[in-house]
């Protein structure tokens, strides 16, 4: 395993039997797994290159019990990593040694769908698209749309700030969550924010989202939901040059046009989707965009005339328009199926998600076209291409000696290129272990210093989910130190009213 | 009260450290036109940012605008407004409600994260705050999120300045998300509906696939308060509830179409049409019924945040119990309540009734001897207090910034 995890308590695991018996009596039956066997589900979430089993392995069904659980790990000094349906890209919910695994796949039921607020109140092991289906009838949707909604829970998906081919136009996790239920390490239950659009005071539901998994336990989630819009079309324009397809995202932003999804795949990537979908996709361009607009009839066959001809005077030298319903979901399933197809052409492929400015398209594509001739490995490129986002695959061979790490330095270089273009390490994925030791190309200790004081307000102890996101831990008490520089008038020469 | 008046990036951090030495905690302001929401502070030194005042990048394609936090807001509008892009979360101009002249800095924007009709549709100042360098009651510069829409690297503490009040970190410079304007817009008028009626309207049409972007009711009282502000509604007589729809103008004009037989009813729908509409939902961002030099400006103002649905009780209730007026925002998710003037602002009545509602309340405009006596921000439940202060000290454990101004001090 090329990433460190915090060094396993000794002292804890020698207590493993009475730790396991102490949380039989606080999750009885089936809700404690400790069998080597059965913990194997357990050992690994979306980011299959790292395995380690946990502890043991709980699974509460009440609020009381996650509360209970984590009270008593926090009185014994036990770590704990909470885990929603596994489905994490970055090894969020990957399991410690000496570690609880807390998982929340109980928490499957909708406790409230609100039309009149627009709002669903969810336990956190409901999956995202349960909840779109359960609020369906009335025409309603849950809007972000991260690939995994069949499988993801919505509680990781808070954690996660996870995102999905819709957010360019209805945004994150983040701007569609409205409360939560948090349990904090102490065992304590808060509320924080609810149906309302703020939450008063300090905006505790928005640090929580995107956390992951290190300040609190999510036992019950509050969302907006949305009306579906009356329409969606879609264009699958084809590009002689990648640079051009760049233009063509820049001007349609440029033109005030905010698509639903505007989705940009390379070469390799197309030949892939085409070979495993059979979508009809050119082979003989070098990028592919598939723009949908949605909303009412009128408004989408205007903005669908625009983006056309926006496309033909950047060159477009393909341009289908999707007439029906089953079109439209064609021109998709191929980008939808554009991971497992990669899987179907390489042993193995990891999947990386830096973003950058939307100007900056051509550029990255370049570095990464010659990282991948030094790194002497395939790259396949799919694009959140209106928001910058990135998901270069890059193909390799784990039964090949040195090609995993090599893959894992290819994929480092990438997001830094990211940074250095004015971008970020991460779109949608999180930090989790995969990036954890890149933050640095980001911040500066001072950066990641603050970010773990807050962590400090909500887990002084650092027991939950440790080792992920930040490449240093510290002490709270050494990170609470206020340094007292210089004198009492440090600042002689400013001028005063 | 000295007032430092802060040059660059530098001095902010130096006269933080400098605070901190001397134990002296600070105003932070920018052009002060927010000075009177909060609780009186108890700060010894003014710190000025208005000298950090520079546009760092604007990149209409980017849709991002990186700028100083003592940039004017009227500025700023006006430089994305030239390219035909805004602000999708319609700040509010708080000047109108507290007497005041301009609408202030960007950072005092952020700071008090106060989002107009719009909020219902492209959320708030949380929403579009992408990144920002600050300076931390440690003393420390730091830089939290980045400059792309997209982005979960660390944590988002961008969430936590929004909103803050100035009270965990001195905004030097952030990066906000700008939005293409619509290219026509048009208001539904609906006339003479009760609040509890208005908000089944309200209701009925966020609940449509017609993309509402502003749904607000001004009961007749209301209305009439601040009839000139809202000539294009004709003259009062009766009660207006109003929905905006934007977009391109075919669009706009189908789904109004649409949404009016949604609305049928409730009544026959008036139309207003581009600059008309304008006009009406600026008034209504700026709360002009309750205006500082109208009828009521003498009144304390509640700014009461609530699930929509309830907010039709809440508001006629509140109104009959109080003796006050309100008006309603965000599908009466939001609620403007001006009551007649009292000591104690009738703040234990407001808040249990918004309480039962399961609202907040804030009083945001009030005399200082008001605010000394009320909690002017929603009290919390003792563990979410416990937490936000914990979250402060992480950020300023010397409680340095604008202390005092989000809890009000208790006598001993």
């Amino acid at each position: 395993m090329a990433i460190m995890m915090p060094a396993s308590d000794q002292a804890v695991l020698d207590r493993r039997d009475a730790i396991v018996a102490a949380l039989r009596a606080i999750v009885p039956g089936e809700g404690v797994i400790d069998s080597a066997a059965e913990m194997i589900p357990y050992e690994s979430d979306g980011l299959m290159a790292y395995r380690q089993p946990p502890m043991v392995v709980v699974l509460p069904d009440t609020t009381e019990q996650v509360s209970r659980v984590l009270k008593y790990c926090g009185e014994q000094g036990i770590k704990v990593v909470p885990r929603g349906s596994g489905t994490s890209l970055s090894g969020g919910a990957l399991p410690l040694a000496d570690g609880v695994l807390l998982g929340l796949g109980k928490f499957k039921r909708i406790r409230e769908i609100d039309f009149d607020n627009r709002v669903v109140v969810t336990e956190p092991g409901v999956t995202n698209l349960a909840i779109s289906q359960a609020v369906a009838h009335a025409g309603f949707y849950y809007a972000p749309d991260p690939s995994s909604q069949i499988a993801c829970s919505i509680g990781g998906n808070v954690a996660e700030n996870s995102g999905g081919v819709h957010c360019l136009k209805y945004g994150m996790t983040t701007n569609n969550v409205l409360g939560c239920e948090i349990v904090l390490m102490s065992g304590e239950i808060l509320r924080i924010g609810g149906k309302s659009a703020e939450n008063a005071g300090y905006d505790l539901m928005g640090i929580i989202t995107g956390s992951e998994g290190l300040l609190g336990v999510i036992t019950e989630i509050t969302v907006r939901i949305l009306q579906k819009p009356e329409t969606a079309r879609a264009l699958m324009v084809g590009f002689a040059e990648v640079e051009a397809a760049g233009e063509c995202v820049a001007r349609i932003i440029g033109a005030g046009i905010i698509p639903g999804g505007m989705e940009m795949m390379d070469k390799p990537a197309i030949h892939a989707a085409e070979a495993f979908v059979h979508a009809g996709y050119p082979l003989d361009v070098e990028a592919l965009l598939i723009i949908e607009l949605d909303g009412p009839g009128v408004e989408v066959d205007e903005l669908i005339r625009r983006v056309e001809a926006i496309a033909q005077g950047c060159g477009s030298t393909t341009c289908q328009i999707s007439t029906s319903e089953a079109e439209r979901n064609l021109f998709w399933a191929g980008r939808k199926a554009a991971f497992p197809a990669v899987g179907r052409i390489s042993p193995d492929y990891l999947c990386m998600d830096g973003t950058i400015p939307r100007g900056a398209l051509p550029k990255a594509l370049a570095r990464i076209r010659d990282l991948s001739a030094k790194y002497d490995l395939r790259v396949a490129n799919v694009f959140h291409a209106g928001d910058g986002n990135l998901h270069p695959l890059i193909l390799y061979d784990a039964n090949q000696p040195g090609e995993m790490e090599r893959a894992e330095a290819f994929g480092a270089d990438i997001l830094r290129c990211c940074v250095e273009l004015g971008g970020v390490l991460t779109g949608e994925h999180g930090v989790g272990i995969e990036k954890r030791d890149l933050m640095p190309e980001m911040f500066s200790e001072i950066d990641l210093n603050q970010q773990q004081r807050l962590k400090c307000a909500f887990d002084a102890q650092g027991l939950l989910n440790p080792g992920k996101v930040f490449p240093t831990l510290h002490r709270c008490a050494e990170l609470g130190r206020v340094h007292v520089h210089g004198g009492k008038l440090a600042f002689p020469e400013l001028p005063r009213f | 009260m000295d007032t430092l008046r802060i040059r660059d990036a530098q001095d902010v951090e130096d006269a933080v450290r400098a605070a901190i030495a001397s134990e002296q905690p600070l105003e932070i302001v920018g052009h002060g036109s927010r000075r009177l929401i909060g609780q009186p502070m108890a700060t010894n030194a003014v710190l000025e940012l208005s000298a950090l005042n520079a546009v760092t990048a604007y990149e209409p394609n980017e849709l991002i605008i990186t700028v100083e936090a003592g940039a004017p807001l009227a500025d700023v509008q006006s430089l994305i407004d030239s390219k035909n892009q805004q602000f999708a979360f319609e700040p509010m101009d708080t000047s109108v409600l507290l007497g005041v002249s301009g609408a202030g800095t960007i950072g005092g924007m952020i700071g008090a994260g106060l989002a107009g009709p719009r909020r219902i549709r492209a959320g708030g100042a949380r929403d579009h705050l992408l990144g920002a360098h600050a300076v931390s009651g440690f003393g420390d510069s730091f830089k939290t999120g980045g400059r792309v829409v997209k982005n979960v690297t660390g944590y988002d503490l961008c969430k936590l300045l929004a909103g803050s009040w100035g009270t965990l970190a001195v905004m030097t410079e952030v990066t906000l998300k700008v939005m293409p304007k619509p290219e026509s817009e048009r208001t539904l008028v609906l006339r003479g509906l009760d609040d509890i009626a208005a908000v089944r309207a309200m209701t009925a049409a966020l609940g449509s696939p017609y993309d509402v972007s502003g749904a607000a009711h001004l009961p007749n009282s209301a209305f009439r308060a601040a009839a000139g502000a809202f000539s294009g509604l004709g003259a009062p007589g009766q009660a207006v509830t109003l929905l905006r729809l934007e977009g391109i103008a075919a669009s706009a004009a189908d789904r109004g179409h649409s949404l009016g037989k949604t609305l049928a009813p409730f009544g026959a729908v008036e139309i207003l049409q581009d600059a008309t509409s304008a006009a009406v939902w600026s008034s209504i961002r700026d709360v002009l019924p309750f205006a500082a030099d109208g009828a009521l400006g003498a009144w304390p103002v509640w700014r009461i945040v609530c699930p929509p649905a309830a907010g039709g009780a809440l508001g006629q209730q509140l109104a009959r119990d109080t003796g006050g007026d309100v008006i309603y925002d965000w599908a009466g998710g939001l609620i403007w309540a001006a009551l007649p003037p009292r000591p104690d602002a009738q703040a234990a009545l407001v808040r249990q009734r918004v309480e039962a509602a399961g609202g907040h309340a804030m009083l945001v405009r009030a005399s200082e001897l008001v605010r000394r006596n009320v909690d002017v921000f929603h009290p919390q439940s003792a563990g979410v207090a416990a937490l936000s202060e914990r979250v402060r000290s992480s950020f300023d454990p010397k409680n340095i910034l604008n202390r005092g101004r989000l809890l009000r001090a208790v006598a001993p």
